[in-house]
């Protein structure tokens, strides 16, 4: 089967690179920082556990997709530039079998870190505030692995789509500013140029659809179910008219859509937009390296 | 069946914004025979390695198409890599990896049993190199360890793009002695270089590539007598009327102008024994003057010749 024989020595290869465990490291040792001082500046009573667990959704939206892509931009545009790639082919590989294998090779390397970063934050936490409530933790910890594969697809997609590094770079930082800091724009431009008003506390459910089509938004739902309290966007446009009295309570995406929730906004819709965000990327990227020279 | 045989095979490179198309290979129609050891020869940028890169599916042909052992290379890419062991050009070897691991994953994924001590040892890698990271070898030792994972399996057919780039004098004559070995065996194997030197020690037939086309194919010997046939002899004498060597062997042509004796010979052999018989004949040879055709320049005239009208014959 050779799909699992790239895969394996994908991982064999990527366990080996310094980056990647550096990259875990400044992970690791940037949430414990950040947990720390926040909690220690709050008060007291407000640092319990799950207030952390939300601290650490919330670092790894933008950190996940960071590790996620800079593992596996150069999946295989790296191996094209360096000629590893005409020896893989050489063999009975096909060029479909290459990237399958380095979607699930690159998939299981950022799994591996995600989980083994994840419990050593989660294991300062315990060290420093309490013992996080193990179902809640569990839930964070697949949330960021999830979210971790999703955008391990993204940069697989990437990365067999083009043929510089240049160019894979481009895309994937690109790619990462759209959904970190445009999408939400879009999203309320998007309401506006359709139903005329810019989103307000009462929106139409397909405002919450088109956001989530985002992973990072795919993920702060799915999070958001085993955190205590809301996890903020990254970087917040203000196109919402929110009023300034509203309660956190009315900020739920439960109670902003009129009548019952829509399939669409629960969570495990959210679970499945992030994997679908693990794939179709990369097939997206196998039609292209599949019909294109070396 | 042949080995390899391309059928008006044409690979065209779109232009840039500002860069014409480039036609790289141009209808070629290439047989190479099954068990016989084929030089692939041209000058850098003849189109030699996009060739070798349509036959192993690295590129998709603009138009017309290839088979290896009988396989189409577009559809059939799996079977071919299968039977075909491959040291192509512009390779990279997994740097992290030592040179055995890189060497086990070939044996792993050609499904080989193939023992890697015995491979390193054909190549010539002793064990300590093969135990450290392939990013510390030289550029030989790497091509050494790409030759043994293009040996495994012992494959039906190997294709070696530029094989001997960056090996040493010893590194070439290990690798003269591989391909006499793998054609003893019955393999079949296509050799691709821009120095003829080192074709013509092993090759059975020869093609030589220049601008994307086949310009000439044949046996070396073939190429030798091409180029011997047109070399000439020019003779500065004192009685130039007086010189009878119409009859001598070897001779094809005797023209006088002056007190000069050109004379072209058909074997190159003949210059030495007709320099001879005129001294014999009590000649005064004033001047002796040779121009043979070497393999070289012969190479270079075909090579060349698109360029250079002057140069289009063989130097006469």
């Amino acid at each position: 089967m050779t799909v699992t024989e790239i895969a394996r020595k994908d991982f064999e290869d990527a366990v080996r690179s310094r980056m990647l465990w550096g990259i875990m490291a400044v992970f690791v040792g940037f949430m414990a920082f950040v947990i720390v001082i926040a909690l220690n500046t709050a008060d007291a009573a407000e640092a319990t556990s799950g207030r952390a667990m939300s601290l650490i959704a919330q670092l790894a939206q933008l950190f996940v997709p960071l590790i996620a892509l800079i593992a596996g931009y150069l999946a295989i545009v790296g191996e094209r530039r360096a000629g590893s790639l005409r020896i893989l082919l050489g063999y009975p590989h096909s060029r479909r079998d290459v990237v399958l294998g380095k979607l699930l090779g690159r998939s299981a390397v950022i799994a591996v870190t995600l989980s083994v970063g994840s419990l050593l934050t989660a294991g300062l936490v315990a060290a420093t505030i309490a013992v996080p409530d193990p179902v809640n933790a569990a839930g964070v910890l697949g949330s960021i692995v999830l979210f971790g594969v999703a955008f391990a697809g993204v940069a697989v997609g990437i990365s067999a789509a083009v043929r510089t590094r240049g160019k894979a770079m481009a895309l994937a930082i690109g790619l990462l500013l759209i959904f970190l800091v445009i999408w939400d724009a879009l999203a309320a431009l998007t309401y506006q140029a359709v139903t005329g008003a810019l989103p307000g506390l009462k929106v139409e459910a397909w405002y919450f659809l088109f956001l989530r089509i985002s992973p990072i938004a795919a993920f702060r739902a799915l999070a958001d179910g085993f955190v205590t309290g809301p996890i903020s966007d990254f970087f917040v446009w203000g196109l919402e008219q929110i009023p300034r009295d509203t309660s956190p309570e009315q900020l739920t995406v439960a109670n902003r859509v009129r009548g019952p929730l829509p399939f669409y906004l629960t969570e495990w819709f959210a679970a499945a937009t992030l994997l679908m965000w693990g794939v179709v990327p990369a097939i997206i990227g196998y039609t292209r390296f599949r019909d294109s020279d070396l | 069946m042949a080995a390899i045989r391309t059928t008006a095979l044409t690979k065209r490179f779109p232009g840039g914004f500002r860069t014409p198309s480039v036609t790289a290979v141009d209808a070629l129609d290439l047989v190479v025979k099954e068990g016989e050891v084929y030089g692939f020869l041209g000058p850098n940028g003849a189109g030699k390695s996009t060739t070798i890169d349509m036959l192993l599916d690295y590129a998709r042909p603009t138009s017309g198409s290839a088979e290896v052992l009988g396989y189409d290379t577009v559809t059939d890419a799996d079977a071919i890599s299968e039977r075909v062991g491959i040291l192509p050009e512009g390779y990279g070897l997994y740097d992290r990896l030592t040179g055995r691991r890189n060497l086990e994953f070939a044996i792993e994924w050609q499904d080989a049993a193939d023992d890697p001590a015995t491979l390193l040892d054909r190549v010539g890698l002793d064990a300590a190199d093969a135990d450290r990271p392939v990013a510390d070898y030289s550029k030989g030792m790497t091509q050494r360890l790409a030759l043994a994972m293009a040996l495994v399996d012992d494959p039906e057919l190997l294709i070696l793009d530029e094989p001997s780039s960056g090996l040493d004098p010893n590194g070439i004559r290990l690798l003269r002695e591989i391909v006499r070995e793998e054609s003893d065996r019955g393999t079949t194997v296509f050799f691709s270089s821009h120095i003829l030197g080192q074709v013509e020690a092993v090759c059975d037939r020869v093609g030589i590539l220049a601008d994307g086309e086949l310009v000439a194919v044949d046996t070396v010997e073939g190429l030798r007598e091409a180029a011997g046939a047109k070399s000439t002899l020019e003779l500065t004498v004192d009685d130039p009327a007086a010189v009878a060597i119409g009859d001598h062997d070897g001779v094809a042509d005797v023209s006088v102008r002056g007190n000069r004796v050109r004379i072209t010979c058909t074997d190159s052999r003949a210059k030495a024994t007709i320099v001879a018989a005129l001294v014999d004949q009590g000649h005064d040879i004033v001047d002796v003057g040779a121009e043979s055709a070497s393999l070289e320049e012969l190479f270079a005239v075909y090579t060349n010749g698109d360029h250079d009208p002057a140069a289009a014959e063989v130097p006469a």
